[in-house]
C-alpha cells in the first residue's frame, strides 16, 4: 500500500503524481527505519519520548444552535507540567475546529496539513469542504500511517452546507460521527457532567456553561488535565471564541470559600 | 501462641515487605532510588599517622540532596572511616561497627585497633554479598601503628600507603600518584589530600562542595570538617526575595504552648 | 511509574529563627486520578515534633502508626518526649531495618524543636539515610521543583510570619509544575510559644 506523504513535503503537490507508474517501484515513500534489533521495543520507547501531551481534556458536542468545542490547556510529561497556557483547540478555518489529544506534535502537524488540504479542496471545488469530508481526509491520512507511532485523538467540529458536523477521528483509523464526544485522561469526569446536563436544545450560554463545567471538573479530578479552560462555538457563521477561564479562579467561583475565623485550642488540652 | 508485638529491636533486616514490593515491581512500578554519596574518598599514611579526605556531596539521582554532608564517619577515638556508596548502607555499618567497638573497649579496657574495625565490617559485608554496598576507606592509629584499608562493599579488603575510593577515585588517585612519597609532614599530607579531593571535586559530576580532612596522630586526632572550601554560593539575593502576591489562608487553628495569654487572631490575609 | 509517584505529593520544611515551619500538599490520588483533596501527610508526635511522609500513602500511615507507638512507648519508660534528633534516629533504624529489597516506599521529612527550642529540620531516603540541614529539606514528586523554589526563596533566621510567607509560597508555585501534587496546601509554623496550623488557598488543578 501507499503511503500518503504529501503532508511531509514542504510544499504540497499540487497536481496529482506524475510518476503513478514507476513511483511505487522506484521511490516508495515511507519512513526511515530505525537502526535497531528490536523494533517494537524502539518504538515504545521513541513513542514515550515525543509524546508530551498525553493528558488532555477535549470535548466538543451538537446542540440547537451549532457546536460546542472546549478543552483544557495544559501540557505534561509524566508528572511535570510542562505548560499551563497550550491551545488545544486548533483553528482549521473560520469555519472548523480540531482538538487535540495524544502527541501535540503529531495533533499539531496533522491539522495544519488539514487545513492546507481543506484549503486547496475549496480552491478546487468552490465550495468549503464538508466536515464529513475533512474529517474523512484526516482519518484516511491516519490510517495509512497506523501502527507507526503516531498518537493522535482529535474532534473534527464545524458548521458546512448540512448544518452542524462533528466526527472524532483518532490515529488507529477509527473515524465515528456523533453528537457528544470527549477525548482524553479527562475524559471520563468531563463525560460525567456532560451526559448529565445535556439537552439538545440547549441555549448557546447555557451550553457554554456545561462544556465550561465539565472541563472544570475534568481538570479537578484529573491531574493530567489543567490550566486554561476555553470554549469555543461553531454557528451558521463560524466560530468564535466564547470564553478562557483560568481553572484556578474557576475551582472558587463555582464553590466558594469563606476564610473562617481562627480556632484558638485551648490551652489545657495541650502539653505533655 | 505468642502474640506477635511490634516491639523494639530483635537486630538484623526484616523482610517483611519483601514479597509485596517484589510483586510490585513485577506489576511495572519502578523500584525507588535510594540516596547515594557518588563520592571521593581519600587516605594516606604520613609520618606521624593517617590523613583522611571527603568531599560533602550527596546525590540522588542527577539531584544534589546534600550538598555539606558527612563522609568521614566515627569509628572509635583513634579510628574513622569514609563511605562511599549508598548512603544509609555507609552510615549503619559505620555506626553499627563503632558500638560493637565501643563495647569491645569497655570490656578489654584498652584502644580499639584498627584491624579489629577492619575485620568486623568485613565480616558484615562478606555476609550480604555485596548487597549492602558501602565502600570505605578505614584509617587509624593504634598500638601497633598507623594503619589504611580500604574494604569493597563484597567485603574484599586492601592494605596500602595511599587509598580512593569513591566515583572520583581515579581523579584522586592520578594525583596520589604522581605526588605521593613515603615520609611526608602532617602539612604536605593534609595539602596531598586536599588536592587529591579537589581533583574528585572538580572533575567527577558525583563529587563536589567541600573537604573534610581528618588527621589522626598517636593519641591525638583532628577533624577538620569543612577544612576548604573551595565552592561558595555566589548567587545569593541579598535582597531577598519579594512575593507578588501574599498567601491566601483558608483557616488558621492556633495551639498555644504554654501558658500565654492568649494572642490576636487575624484570620484572613487577602 | 515510580511506586513513589503512586499517590503523588510534596512536602517541606524550612528553618527560621527559634521556630520551623513544615508544609505539605493535600493531595491523595491513584496516579493521574485525584481521590481527596483534604488529605494529612504531616502528623504531630508532639507538641514541637513533627514528621511528614511523602511516597506511598499506605505504607506512610503504616510507618506513622508504628512511629507513634514507638514514641508512645519511648514517653512511658523515659517519662518525657523524645527529642528531634533521637526521633529521627528511630525512624531511620526502622526504614533501614526492611533495608534489602523491602523498603517503605516513603520519604519522611522530621521537624521539631529540640532543647532549648533549637529548631532541627531533616529528610531521609527510604531506606533511612538521614540527611541533616540548616536551611530547608524537601520530598515528595515536587521535590525538584521545591528545591529550585527553596533554593532562591528561603534566607536565614527568618521570624514566624515571614517564613509561613516563604514556605507557603515554595510549596504553592512547586505543586504548580506537578500533576501529581497540589490541590491546596497545609502549613504548620511551630515556636516555643505556639504551633499555628495553616490551611492555604490553591489552584485545584
Amino acid at each position: 500500500m501507499k503511503l500518503d506523504t504529501t503532508g511531509l513535503e514542504s510544499f504540497p503537490t499540487l497536481l496529482a503524481p506524475q510518476n503513478d507508474v514507476v513511483g511505487d517501484l522506484s521511490a516508495a515513500p515511507s519512513f526511515d527505519l530505525p537502526n535497531s534489533n528490536d523494533f517494537d521495543g524502539f518504538l515504545k520507547e521513541a513513542i514515550q519520548m515525543v509524546k508530551p501531551a498525553k493528558g488532555t481534556t477535549t470535548l466538543a458536542f451538537i446542540f440547537k444552535e451549532g457546536v460546542m468545542v472546549a478543552a483544557d490547556s495544559r501540557a505534561s510529561m509524566g508528572g511535570y507540567i510542562s505548560s499551563q497556557s497550550v491551545k488545544k483547540i486548533i483553528e482549521i478555518n473560520p469555519y472548523m475546529l480540531g482538538t487535540m489529544a495524544g502527541g501535540a506534535a503529531d495533533c499539531q502537524f496533522w491539522h495544519r496539513n488539514l487545513g492546507i488540504k481543506c484549503r486547496l479542496h475549496e480552491l478546487a471545488n468552490k465550495r468549503r469542504i464538508s466536515v464529513t469530508g475533512a474529517s474523512k481526509l484526516l482519518a484516511n491520512i491516519l490510517y495509512s500511517y497506523r501502527g507507526m507511532g503516531l498518537s493522535v485523538g482529535t474532534m473534527i467540529a464545524g458548521w458546512d452546507e448540512t448544518g452542524p458536523g462533528l466526527y472524532y477521528v483518532d490515529s488507529e483509523g477509527g473515524r465515528l460521527k456523533g453528537t457528544r464526544f470527549s477525548v482524553g485522561s479527562g475524559s471520563p469526569y468531563a463525560y460525567g457532567v456532560l451526559d448529565s446536563g445535556y439537552r439538545y436544545d440547549l441555549s448557546v450560554e447555557e451550553a457554554a456553561e456545561l462544556a465550561r463545567r465539565a472541563i472544570y471538573h475534568a481538570t479537578f479530578r484529573d491531574g493530567a488535565s489543567g490550566g486554561v479552560a476555553s470554549v469555543y462555538y461553531v454557528g451558521p457563521n463560524g466560530w468564535k471564541k466564547l470564553s478562557g477561564d483560568d481553572v484556578g479562579e474557576l475551582h472558587y467561583h463555582y464553590y466558594p470559600v469563606t476564610p473562617s475565623t481562627v480556632e484558638q485550642e485551648m490551652v489545657e488540652a495541650t502539653g505533655a | 501462641m505468642s502474640p506477635s508485638f511490634d516491639l523494639p529491636p530483635k537486630g538484623g533486616f526484616s523482610f517483611d515487605l519483601c514479597r509485596r514490593n517484589a510483586m510490585l515491581e513485577s506489576k511495572g512500578l519502578k523500584a525507588p532510588t535510594f540516596l547515594k554519596t557518588g563520592t571521593t574518598i581519600v587516605g594516606l599514611v604520613f609520618q606521624d599517622g593517617v590523613i583522611l579526605g571527603a568531599d560533602t556531596r550527596a546525590t540522588e539521582g542527577p539531584i544534589v540532596a546534600d550538598k555539606n554532608c558527612e563522609k568521614i564517619h566515627y569509628m572509635a577515638p583513634n579510628i574513622y572511616c569514609c563511605g562511599a556508596g549508598t548512603a544509609a548502607d555507609t552510615e549503619a555499618v559505620t555506626d553499627m561497627v563503632s558500638s560493637q567497638l565501643q563495647l569491645h573497649r569497655y570490656h578489654t579496657g584498652r584502644e580499639s585497633r584498627v584491624v579489629t574495625a577492619l575485620t568486623l565490617l568485613k565480616k558484615h559485608l562478606f555476609n550480604y554479598q555485596g548487597h549492602v554496598s558501602a565502600a570505605l576507606v578505614l584509617g587509624g592509629v593504634d598500638v601497633t601503628g598507623p594503619h589504611l584499608h580500604t574494604i569493597y562493599p563484597h567485603g574484599s579488603t586492601d592494605t596500602l600507603p595511599f587509598a580512593t575510593m569513591g566515583s572520583g577515585s581515579l581523579a584522586a588517585m592520578s594525583v596520589f600518584e604522581s605526588k605521593y612519597k613515603e615520609g611526608l609532614g602532617r602539612d604536605e599530607g593534609v595539602q596531598l589530600v586536599v588536592e587529591a579531593i579537589s581533583a574528585g571535586i572538580f572533575n567527577d559530576l558525583g563529587s563536589g562542595s567541600n573537604v573534610d580532612v581528618c588527621v589522626i596522630t598517636k593519641g591525638h586526632k583532628d577533624y577538620l570538617r569543612n577544612h576548604l572550601l573551595p565552592n561558595p554560593r555566589t548567587y545569593v539575593n541579598p535582597k531577598g526575595f519579594t512575593f507578588p502576591k501574599k498567601t491566601e489562608v483558608l483557616l488558621t487553628k492556633i495551639i498555644p504552648l504554654k501558658e500565654v495569654e492568649v494572642i490576636e487572631g487575624d484570620a484572613m490575609e487577602e | 511509574m515510580s511506586i513513589f509517584e503512586y499517590n503523588g505529593s510534596a512536602l517541606v520544611a524550612m528553618v527560621g529563627k527559634n521556630c520551623f515551619a513544615i508544609a505539605s500538599d493535600r493531595r491523595l490520588g491513584v496516579q493521574l486520578q485525584t481521590i481527596a483533596t483534604d488529605f494529612q501527610r504531616i502528623s504531630k508526635i508532639h507538641d514541637k515534633l513533627f514528621i511528614g511522609l511523602s511516597g506511598l500513602a499506605t505504607d506512610a500511615q503504616t510507618l506513622y502508626q508504628r512511629l507513634v507507638f514507638r514514641h508512645k512507648l519511648y514517653q512511658l519508660r523515659e517519662e518525657r518526649d523524645m527529642k528531634p534528633e533521637t526521633f529521627a534516629s528511630l525512624v531511620s533504624a526502622i526504614l533501614y531495618e526492611k533495608r534489602q529489597f523491602g523498603p517503605y516506599f516513603c520519604q519522611p521529612v522530621i521537624a521539631g524543636l529540640g532543647d532549648d527550642d533549637k529548631p532541627f529540620i531533616c529528610t531521609m531516603d527510604s531506606i533511612g539515610a538521614k540527611e541533616l540541614a540548616k536551611d530547608f529539606v524537601v520530598a515528595g514528586t515536587a521535590s525538584e521543583s521545591l528545591y529550585g523554589a527553596c533554593e532562591s526563596m528561603f534566607k536565614p533566621d527568618m521570624e514566624p510570619e515571614e517564613l509561613f510567607e516563604t514556605i507557603s509560597q515554595a510549596l504553592l508555585s512547586s505543586v504548580d509544575r506537578d500533576c501529581l501534587s497540589g490541590w491546596g496546601g497545609h502549613v504548620y509554623v511551630v515556636t516555643p510559644i505556639e504551633v499555628k496550623e495553616r490551611i492555604l488557598k490553591g489552584r485545584m488543578d
